[in-house]
């Protein structure tokens, strides 16, 4: 589905992404951590290209983004991207944030985009308010729309990138919740994050990134319980005492 | 005698109004175009291309680093030397429009830039096209940052207006100099002129600022 062979990025002399070989199966959903700086966000970034890289050979469900005159929207119209921050359109209420793709891209009339746009906003536990403005939402109020928002283009892959980071406490539960319902339906899903709880519950995969490398790779039992690097078990032990 | 020169004014008013129209029609067909304009480039001036950000930059500093006046001239002229003969009015309006499409042209970029870049990732990852992008999420956002000044500027422009009588369109402006010669009441006769102005422009100053009250109770909001 993902397929990372020898990718290599640099952000002018600073070598953030170096050789990094991955491959993501259908179906599969990978967590992937690491001290902050190490390159994860800019790893799954270049998944749907919100960044370019220089060096290496990537294919996306079958789009090679390595090559010129690639079609984008279509690449990104199958993939769900949801940010720390959320990103919300502020001036559009919960529902219209849903739709606006659905209806531009997929041209669906606004009934059946709305529709669509229930369905979701259900999904992730909101239906009752399709009314709201984001700013009249919590913070995990906000995120589990920005997903549902991913969810309704009926996307193949969904990345998240640090999806509770921004989040008080309380509210990191409701979202992790929708995730892990979500990785249960067998969505292919990579996730940048720290919560260990979720990767030990629904992660095949654990990725440890350090410096632009992918340094360790291995199931989350034996990643968490018994880390193959210095480097890891390190972060490990940190993620596990603050 | 002021009496006199009174009731003179008020016989040759509607003389003033022809003028009012005119100024109105001058800065009216400029404010549309430089608009339109001012949009176009001011979104292709906050994008990330150095192939258009260079030359709509040069043109923007060229006419905010010269006086309307020199660009009147040069428009009616020194264009015809080079073969493009213009009659006065729409000479006043494409000078007119080359002004106002520079500064609308900063306010808009101002305004996109203004906007979270988030905006633009969120909005690309979900498949939308650069238009759509611009047209649904960015531009409805940035319109929050651009209006009151936009209003502002139509103001300046309409008042800018007044230098095209240098080249002969008779405008409000150009009404007053001609009045002046038969009632030699300066006083009385640019009072008229300025109220006369003051009458569309102190509508959109109320606009601006209402905008403005409105756009920073919705920052709120949102």
């Amino acid at each position: 589905m993902i397929k990372f062979e020898g990718v290599n990025k640099w952000f002018g002399s600073l070598h953030v992404l170096q050789d990094i070989h991955l491959h993501v199966k259908p179906g599969e959903v990978v967590v992937i951590c690491g001290p902050s700086g190490s390159g994860k966000s800019t790893l799954i970034r270049c998944i749907n290209r919100l960044e370019k890289f220089q060096k290496g050979r990537l294919s996306v469900d079958g789009t090679p983004l390595h090559d010129y005159g690639i079609n984008l929207t279509k690449l990104r119209a199958e993939i769900g991207f949801v940010f720390q921050q959320f990103h919300l359109y502020p001036h559009m209420t919960a529902l219209e944030n849903v739709t606006l793709a659905p209806m531009q891209v997929r041209k669906l009339n606004r009934k059946e985009a709305e529709e669509l746009g229930r369905e979701k906003l259900k999904r992730v536990g909101l239906d009752d308010k399709e009314t709201s403005y984001p700013a009249q939402l919590s913070g995990g109020q906000q995120q589990r729309v920005a997903i549902a928002r991913g969810l309704a283009m009926s996307p193949k892959i969904m990345l998240f990138d640090e999806p509770t980071s921004a989040l008080d406490p309380e509210m990191i539960g409701e979202v992790l919740d929708v995730m892990v319902k979500l990785a249960g339906e067998g969505m292919t899903m990579c996730v940048v994050t720290h919560e260990m709880g979720f990767a030990r519950q629904v992660a095949h995969r654990v990725i440890f990134m350090d410096d632009g490398q992918i340094v360790e790779s291995g199931q989350p039992g034996q990643f968490f319980d018994n880390p193959q690097t210095e480097r890891a078990a390190q972060f490990i032990s940190k993620i596990l005492t603050h | 005698m002021t009496l006199y020169y009174f009731q003179r004014l008020i016989e040759i008013f509607p003389f003033f109004l022809k003028g009012l129209w005119m100024t109105v029609a001058v800065s009216g067909l400029a404010l549309l175009f430089g608009t339109i304009l001012g949009f176009a480039l001011g979104t292709l001036r906050a994008s990330n291309s150095r192939l258009l950000k260079w030359p709509i930059g040069g043109y923007v500093a060229v006419i905010r680093g010269t006086p309307f006046v020199v660009q009147i001239f040069i428009v009616f002229f020194i264009l015809p030397e080079w073969g493009i003969q213009l009659d006065a009015f729409p000479a006043a309006v494409l000078a007119l429009t080359m002004l106002g499409t520079a500064f609308i042209c900063e306010i808009v970029a101002g305004g996109i830039r203004a906007v979270d870049r988030g905006q633009w990732e969120a909005a690309a990852s979900s498949g939308l096209n650069i238009f759509q992008q611009l047209r649904f999420v960015i531009l409805p956002q940035a319109m929050q940052t651009i209006l009151p000044p936009l209003v502002g500027q139509y103001v300046l422009l309409i008042k800018d207006s007044s230098v095209v009588s240098v080249i002969g369109v008779t405008e409000l402006t150009r009404v007053g100099w001609v009045t002046v010669v038969r009632i030699p009441e300066g006083l009385m006769v640019f009072s008229l002129v300025g109220l006369l102005y003051f009458a569309i422009s102190y509508p959109l100053i109320r606009l601006s600022n209402s905008l403005e009250r409105k756009m920073a109770v919705q920052q709120v909001r949102l």
